[in-house]
């Protein structure tokens, strides 16, 4: 459909404007391409071999296998590079749906983590220094981002008029949501000249060593909570 | 002020109410008996979940000075707290969605006295 609008446009072009009428209809373009919609008994695919052995093992299979189940996607592997953290980390940097674009963002900093680990593996003269250091960079992430999850929010709580920041417990999921946020927001927040993988490279090596900006703010959060632990029996639940 | 009809073709305004004369007599609105259902509100729990272990956590990381690697214990028990009672909320949401009766069960839910109270409809 794109290809056809395209060349319809490519068509428009080639004539200069008096000697075709002008055309009042407004082509409509789409920089993503539409997801195609499966009815609502269609089950998500489990495409990961951990998965299917648990699904094996909890003898839920022959409870699915009669369903109809969705075309995985084309970033849904079974192959033992497919990361599912990576993914996710890929996602959020994603814009506009410019995967290829993100996936290679992410890559670089990958590469970048893996150079400055491998000087400093060098670097280091004894061999328990050099056990010590991490080269591989998906442990690095992983790690950057259990140091960067917090285990507390603050909910704003309204009681007697006044809205009181409620200390209380954090879901996995909004956990892990808000680690990639603060390490991307503190990646997004450098010189003009330092280009995204370098930083986002400096960012996660900061993160797993448990320094760094995001792992303050973490902290930060951590104190907040501390500091309202009166209110704490306000929440209902 | 111009005076209009419509001023005057409200109740007359010349003054409030007159109190009530005791004994006030009982008028009876709705039938006096109980309905035969229960509602929901005695089921809310009057405490928040995990307050203790969160209070233990706190007490570490101020001793700590807020580093968690030295509170691993108290992060864990935490958070084992929270799962917990997350997992106990879901189990609890579904059945009580469902009505299941559990049988021998003494703690029953609003959901499934109703469904007891609908099948055996208490008798006048």
């Amino acid at each position: 459909m794109s290809n056809h609008i395209r060349h319809l446009n490519k068509c428009i072009l080639r004539y200069p404007s008096y000697t075709l009428p002008r055309i009042s209809v407004v082509l409509q373009t789409r920089e993503y391409s539409r997801p195609t919609s499966f009815p609502d008994f269609f089950q998500n695919p489990i495409f990961r071999k951990e998965d299917q052995a648990k699904l094996i093992e909890s003898s839920e299979l022959s409870k699915i296998a009669a369903l109809p189940v969705k075309p995985p996607a084309v970033y849904e592997t079974s192959s033992v590079y497919h990361d599912p953290l990576v993914n996710k980390v890929i996602n959020h940097v994603m814009e506009k749906g410019n995967k290829q674009l993100a996936r290679n963002l992410v890559e670089k900093a990958f590469e970048n983590i893996k150079r400055s680990q491998i000087e400093r593996y060098h670097l280091a003269t004894t061999p328990e220094a050099k056990a010590k250091i991490e080269l591989d960079p998906k442990k690095i992430l992983h790690k950057a981002i259990a140091n960067s999850k917090p285990l507390l929010q603050l909910q704003p709580i309204k009681r007697g008029g006044i809205t009181y920041q409620v200390p209380g417990p954090i879901t996995e999921k909004r956990s892990l949501f808000l680690a990639i946020k603060w390490l991307l927001e503190a990646t997004y927040e450098k010189e003009r000249t330092v280009h995204f993988p370098k930083q986002f490279a400096w960012e996660l090596l900061d993160a797993a060593n448990n320094t760094g900006k995001v792992v303050k703010k973490k902290q930060d959060l951590h104190r907040q909570c501390e500091a309202n632990r009166a209110y704490a029996h306000y929440r209902w639940q | 002020m111009r005076l209009h009809p419509i001023l005057f073709a409200g109740p007359p305004k010349s003054g409030a109410r007159s109190p009530q004369r005791e004994p006030v007599p009982f008028k009876m609105l709705l039938p006096l008996q109980l309905k035969k259902t229960v509602s929901g509100k005695g089921d809310k729990l009057k405490e928040a979940a995990c307050m203790q272990e969160m209070a233990v956590m706190f007490a570490c990381f101020k001793k700590s000075d807020f580093d968690q690697t030295e509170c691993l214990k108290e992060v864990a028990a935490f958070q084992g707290c929270y799962k917990e009672y997350n997992d106990r909320m879901t189990t609890q949401r579904e059945q009580g969605k469902k009505g299941i009766l559990v049988p021998g069960e003494k703690k029953l839910t609003h959901r499934q006295l109703n469904q007891l109270l609908k099948s055996f409809p208490p008798k006048k």
